[in-house]
C-alpha cells in the first residue's frame, strides 16, 4: 500500500478534531496508508510572520524534514497549510544558502531538509498520487439529485507558483466532484471571492461580509450545497443559509461511509444527501 | 509567423446607457501578439470604438492593467496565445474600480487612498543633510529591505483583484499599504513609525484576508500581502494593542509551548471580552457533548518539545 505523511495542522484540533477522522477515512477509501507526522508543528498560519517571518521557514523546513525522515511525501487537506508549506519548499529549493543555514540548526534535532518530499493537498493527491482513474474505481455509490457548487478557496490557486491547477481556469474540483454523481454548478457569482477566514481575528466583520458572498452566489445559481476542499473555508462559511461541505466528506460518503461517519451531522447548516 | 484563429471576449461598458455587456470578436492574427497588440488590432481593424488605456508597451508605465482570463495583469506583458482557453480569451476591466468606458476604469478612488497614507518621504534631519553638497547615504543592505517595493508602477493590477476590497470598498488597497511599508523601511524617512502605522490602520492592514491575489497579480512580483504582515508585525512591536496583535502574540506563544496554536483559548485571548469567554465555554460544552476527553480540547506538547523550542530560538537568533 502506498504511504503518505499526514501533516497535522490546526484544522485537526479543538472544535475541528473530526477533520482528522474525515482525513484518515478519506485516505483509507483511497487505499493510501496515512502516516501521522506526530512531531510536526503549526505552519505559521500566516500569523507567525507577525512575530518573525524567518520562523515560518524554519517551522516548515522542519515539517517537511519530518516527512522525509519517514520516507514519505507530505499531505495536508488545508489550503493555507498547503500554500505556506509549498511556498517554503520553493524558497528552500531555490536558495541553497537558506537551506544550508536551516539544515545546520535542524541537525541538532537529528533532522535534515533534503527537498525530496512532495507537498500534497487533497486535490493534487487525487489527481497525481492516487490518479483520477483509480479514484473513480473507489467510488461505490452515487450521490444523485444534488446540485453542488465547487468552491476552491484561494490558497490552492494563488500564488501562481504553488497553484495545483491552472489558476485562471481550474477544472480539478469539477473532475473530482462529477464522478460522485452530483450535478456540478459552475460560473456562479463570487465563486472566486475569498471566504475571509483569515480576517476572523483581525477584523471579524470583514470575515462576515465576505463569507456569505460565494454562498449567496451559489444559492442564486441553484446549487443545493457548496463543496470546498479546504477545512478553513468550510469553517468560515458554515452556519449561513446555504450549506457547505468539504469535498472529502462527499467523497467519503460516495465511497461507503455513512453521512454521520463523514461528519456531515456536525455541520451548523443542515445538509441532506439523497443516496 | 504563424496565424491563429480565436475569439476575444471583451467586457464592454457604455456610459451613455450605463450598460455592461460582453462582445465577441473573431480574429485571425499572428500568434506572437501580446494582449495589448490584440486590442490594438481589434480597434484598428474591427471596431474603432473599443476603448482601453495603454502607453509604453513595455510593462513600465502601468497603464494597461486589466483582467485577462479571470486574473489581473498588464496587457502589454502577457502573450495572447498563452491565454486562449477553448478558443476564447476573456478580457475585462479591473474589478474593484468603476468602468468609465469599456476597459478604462476610474483610478481616482485608488489614487485618493494613496494620498491618504503620505506616499512621500519626509527627510529625517538626523540622516538627510540640510545642504545640496553632501549626499544622503543608503547602504545596500538598508536599501535591500525595500528595494522590491520601489518597483511598484501604480498599475493597480493588485487593487483590481483584491478580495479585501470586495468586503469593504473603503479598504485602502494592496499597493497603498506596500507604499506605507516602503517608507517605514526607508532610513531617510523622518515620519514617526507610529504615525505611518496609524495611516495604514483605518480600513487598512487588519482587513486584509491574506488571499495572495495581489502577489499573483503584480507584474513586478511585489507581495503586498507579505508587506501587510510586516506592517502588522511593526504595529505589534510599537505597542499596538488590539484583537489582531493579541492573536499574533498568543499564536506564537502557544506554538512555541506546544508546537500548535491553542484554538480553544484563542477567541478568549483575542477578543479579550465576555464574547470570547462565551465562545470558549460553548466550545467546551460542545466537546463534552461530542464525548471528547479534556486532554483532547487543546494541543499538548509533543515528544521532544524541548528540542523544538531550542530550534525556534536558534532560528530567531541565527537565521
Amino acid at each position: 500500500m502506498k504511504k503518505i505523511g499526514i501533516y497535522p495542522g490546526c484544522c485537526f484540533q479543538g472544535a475541528d478534531i473530526h477533520n482528522y477522522d474525515i482525513t484518515t477515512q478519506f485516505l483509507e477509501h483511497m487505499g493510501v496508508e496515512g502516516v501521522l507526522l506526530d512531531r510536526a508543528a503549526c505552519c505559521g498560519g500566516g500569523v507567525i510572520d507577525e512575530t518573525n517571518k524567518k520562523i515560518v521557514y524554519g517551522l516548515n523546513a522542519r515539517n517537511i524534514a519530518l516527512a522525509e525522515e519517514k520516507g514519505v511525501d507530505l499531505y495536508t487537506p488545508c489550503n493555507t497549510c498547503y500554500m505556506i508549506i509549498a511556498k517554503t519548499k520553493l524558497a528552500l529549493d531555490s536558495d541553497p544558502e537558506l537551506k544550508k543555514k536551516i539544515n545546520e540548526i535542524l541537525a541538532e534535532e537529528g533532522l535534515e531538509y533534503k527537498g525530496t518530499a512532495k507537498i500534497y493537498h487533497t486535490l493534487n493527491l487525487i489527481r497525481d498520487f492516487v490518479g483520477l482513474d483509480e479514484y473513480k474505481k473507489k467510488i461505490k455509490r452515487q450521490i444523485s439529485g444534488v446540485k453542488v457548487a465547487p468552491y476552491y478557496g484561494c490558497h490552492v490557486l494563488a500564488p501562481n507558483e504553488v497553484a495545483i491547477d491552472d489558476p485562471e481556469n481550474p477544472t480539478i474540483l469539477k473532475e473530482v466532484l462529477e464522478p460522485l454523481g452530483v450535478e456540478v454548478v459552475e460560473g456562479y457569482k463570487d465563486e472566486d471571492t475569498c471566504c475571509g477566514y483569515h480576517a476572523r481575528f483581525t477584523e471579524p466583520e470583514q470575515k462576515e461580509r465576505l463569507a456569505i458572498k460565494p454562498l449567496d452566489g451559489a444559492k442564486e445559481a441553484g446549487a443545493d450545497i457548496v463543496a470546498t476542499p479546504c477545512p478553513l473555508c468550510h469553517k468560515a462559511m458554515d452556519g449561513y443559509d446555504e450549506p457547505i461541505l468539504q469535498v472529502t466528506q462527499l467523497i467519503n460518503v460516495a465511497c461507503g461511509s455513512t453521512p454521520e461517519e463523514a461528519g456531515i451531522n456536525l455541520n451548523k447548516t443542515e445538509v441532506k444527501l439523497s443516496l | 509567423m504563424k496565424k491563429i484563429k480565436y475569439t476575444a471576449r471583451i467586457k464592454r461598458y457604455n456610459p451613455e446607457e450605463d450598460r455592461s455587456y460582453y462582445q465577441d470578436f473573431e480574429v485571425e492574427v499572428e500568434d506572437s501578439l501580446t494582449v495589448l497588440e490584440l486590442l490594438m488590432y481589434i480597434k484598428d481593424k474591427i471596431d474603432p470604438t473599443l476603448t482601453f488605456r495603454a502607453f509604453c508597451r513595455s510593462a513600465i508605465c502601468g497603464s494597461c492593467a486589466m483582467i485577462i482570463n479571470n486574473r489581473a495583469g498588464l496587457a502589454c506583458k502577457i502573450q495572447a496565445k498563452d491565454k486562449i482557453k477553448n478558443g476564447v480569451i476573456k478580457i475585462e476591466p479591473l474589478k474593484t474600480l468603476k468602468p468609465i468606458r469599456d476597459l478604462v476604469v476610474d483610478q481616482e478612488p485608488a489614487f485618493e487612498k494613496l494620498k491618504k497614507i503620505k506616499p512621500y518621504l519626509e527627510p529625517d534631519p538626523k540622516v538627510v543633510p540640510d545642504n545640496l553638497k553632501s549626499e544622503s547615504l543608503v547602504l545596500p543592505e538598508e536599501f535591500a529591505r525595500y528595494d522590491k517595493q520601489t518597483d511598484c508602477i501604480l498599475c493597480m493590477a493588485c487593487y483590481g483583484q483584491c478580495n479585501a476590497l470586495k468586503g469593504d470598498s473603503e479598504y485602502l488597497g494592496p499597493f497603498q499599504l506596500t507604499k506605507v511599508f516602503r517608507f517605514i523601511m526607508d532610513t531617510r524617512d523622518g515620519v514617526d513609525v507610529e504615525e505611518r502605522i496609524k495611516l495604514a490602520e483605518d480600513h487598512g492592514i487588519w482587513e486584509c484576508v491574506q488571499c495572495q491575489m495581489c502577489f499573483a497579480a503584480c507584474p513586478k512580483g511585489i507581495s503586498s500581502c507579505d508587506d501587510i504582515l510586516e506592517l502588522r508585525r511593526i504595529a505589534k512591536d510599537v505597542g499596538e494593542e488590539n484583537i489582531a496583535t493579541r492573536r499574533a502574540k498568543f499564536w506564537f506563544a502557544t506554538v512555541f509551548e506546544t508546537g500548535q496554536i491553542d484554538k480553544l483559548h484563542l477567541p478568549e485571548v483575542a477578543f479579550s471580552d465576555e464574547k470570547g469567554k462565551k465562545i470558549r465555554e460553548n466550545m467546551e460544552k460542545e466537546f463534552k457533548q461530542r464525548g471528547l476527553r479534556e486532554d483532547e480540547f487543546g494541543p499538548k506538547p509533543f515528544e521532544g518539545i524541548e528540542k523544538f523550542r531550542n530550534f525556534i530560538k536558534k532560528i530567531e537568533k541565527e537565521l
